[in-house]
């Protein structure tokens, strides 16, 4: 409900016409588009799909209209292969073989995309960004992140998976493992080697100044786990707080200018 | 004085930053207030200006007497109405030293402010940074009781409203800006402080989103013996109507008898231990 209020309020405060957001057939796009659809009404939700040819998964496609049909929203799918392709073509350094700088093209390349329609039809983009992986910093920075709104990067996605099944999101897309479809095969928590389960009440721990001994002693495991997930929660402020500078006058962007965010 | 009053209890949400925008959702509120009998219409901390304000309360701050506090003066002489309001207010000796001020104005104007002894700079709270806290408690004696006025996070220090008691307070006002997390502590030192006082204790909050914040609302009245006399929705406006009956305070006086029953030489003990923290 709060989620929802949270959308609705800064939609009219903002005035724009509605919301876009990238769809990709997973349990967070999912429930942020979903929600969104409850907030506002499906009638100003618009769901981009966008597929490329390396990641292309059939079920994804299909899971992302079922939401949709589900919830009442609109989508719209487009191809970006033929831009990713200009892409690799046109980067005289490109390296094919380094699959995390290739697949950023693609998180930045969808944020193109879905920001032209934004800014076309005066819409707010809105994020699908879950807390586990933005304090893991499990994201491309201007890519997948990039948003106006981010209506769940205040639940863990143990949390976003109850919400999710509470709204009544398809269980087929309860039941896939996580990935963010930067490469093929690529797994969430293959790549972050830890469970969700796990992860979250680690995360939980040092959000609330647990220390890691008393983390770990809790949940039965190994202190040097829960030493690797809080130096890499430490090391990704970068990517969470952005626009950095150094202090050179009275105020400063990012650092000392603290104004009221206003809406849009 | 009047033995019975009726309160309007007008929890709103505020247009951030703009001030003639809220006086004037304010004047609506206490003209229909008025018209269902309210003799004191109160509004949450800071709902001249909004609360996420940051760096901008520097320009929208304003001193007591002011041409904001004038306004809402105006608007109590018009309605033969009692008004208590928040504002940022800034000392009239310097030019950029501020108080989170709670103001009460009557058909008789300016009655009295009060400065938020406790000010939050914790979690999403960053007040230190832009107020000086105050140094007294407030306690104005009216044609409709002894009000006393405390600001939010005051309220979970119970010397603030035990001062106002003992300076004769028999309506503790609390006005708040609260955001969602937080219901439950609200909830229960509302109460308590009624009870440990044996006083009526009105707490209005804020409502709407600031800066992704959300203010719950659930404003109330508290009778002097605990009960929630009067109860506004959460999350949104609202203007909740309620009486006080300051007979009430008597019978409550005696059952629960707090106030005879204080220990003063306690509190040489309490500032010992509480400098040596």
């Amino acid at each position: 409900m709060k989620i929802r209020r949270f959308i609705k309020d800064y939609v009219e405060k903002s005035k724009v016409k509605g919301i876009v957001l990238g769809l990709s057939g997973g349990i967070d796009s999912s429930t942020v588009a979903a929600l969104s659809a409850l907030a506002i009404g499906g009638k100003k939700v618009l769901g981009l799909i966008l597929p490329e040819k390396e990641t292309y998964n059939e079920k994804d496609v299909e899971h992302a209209k079922l939401v949709a049909k589900k919830f009442g929203f609109k989508t719209k799918m487009v191809d970006i292969t033929p831009t990713l392709e200009t892409f690799y073509k046109t980067i005289p350094n490109f390296d094919p073989d380094d699959k995390v700088c290739k697949g950023n093209i693609k998180a930045r390349t969808r944020m193109i995309y879905i920001y032209y329609f934004a800014n076309r039809h005066n819409m707010l983009v809105c994020g699908s960004s879950d807390k586990s992986e933005t304090m893991m910093g499990y994201f491309t920075k201007w890519g997948d992140v990039a948003a106006d709104i981010s209506p769940i990067m205040d639940l863990y996605k143990t949390q976003v998976r109850k919400l999710a099944q509470h709204i009544g999101i398809p269980k087929e897309i309860l039941a896939k493992p996580s990935s963010p479809a930067l490469w093929p095969g690529q797994l969430a928590e293959t790549e972050l080697g830890i469970k969700y389960e796990t992860l979250d009440l680690i995360l939980y721990g040092l959000e609330h100044f647990m220390e890691t001994k008393d983390i770990a002693q809790q949940l039965g495991i190994e202190k040097t786990l829960v030493e690797r997930i809080k130096s890499r929660w430490l090391s990704m402020e970068h990517k969470r707080r952005m626009l950095l500078t150094t202090k050179l006058e009275y105020r400063t962007v990012g650092a000392d200018f603290r104004l009221p965010r206003g809406e849009y | 004085m009047e033995n019975k009053i009726k309160l309007a209890l007008a929890q709103i949400s505020c247009k951030r930053g703009d001030k003639k925008a809220n006086i004037k959702k304010m004047e609506a509120l206490v003209n229909k207030a008025k018209k269902q009998g309210a003799n004191l219409t109160i509004f949450p901390e800071l709902s001249l200006t909004g609360y996420v304000v940051r760096d901008q309360i520097y320009e929208l701050a304003e001193t007591i007497p002011g041409p904001s506090v004038k306004a809402l003066e105006d608007i109590a002489r018009k309605t033969n109405s009692y008004i208590i309001f928040g504002m940022p207010e800034l000392s009239e000796k310097t030019k950029a030293t501020l108080y989170n001020a709670a103001v009460l104005v009557g058909p008789e104007g300016l009655i009295g402010k009060y400065r938020k002894m406790y000010l939050p700079t914790h979690s999403v709270f960053e007040e230190k940074r832009y107020f000086r806290a105050g140094y007294q408690a407030a306690v104005f004696e009216t044609k409709i009781g002894k009000i006393g006025l405390i600001i939010c996070y005051d309220i979970f220090f119970p010397e603030v409203s035990r001062l106002t008691r003992l300076k004769g307070a028999q309506l503790i006002v609390c006005i708040s800006a609260s955001p969602a997390i937080r219901k439950a502590f609200f909830e229960a030192l509302t109460i308590a402080r009624a009870i440990e006082n044996t006083a009526f204790l009105a707490y209005v909050n804020l409502v709407g989103i600031e800066d992704g914040l959300q203010f719950w609302g659930g404003s109330r009245l508290v009778g002097p013996k605990g009960k929630v006399l009067a109860q506004a929705k959460y999350d949104e406006d609202d203007l909740v109507m309620c009486d006080v009956d300051y007979a009430d305070i008597k019978p409550v006086e005696t059952f629960v008898p707090t106030l005879r029953d204080l220990r003063p030489e306690l509190f040489d003990e309490l500032k010992k231990h509480a400098e040596e923290l």
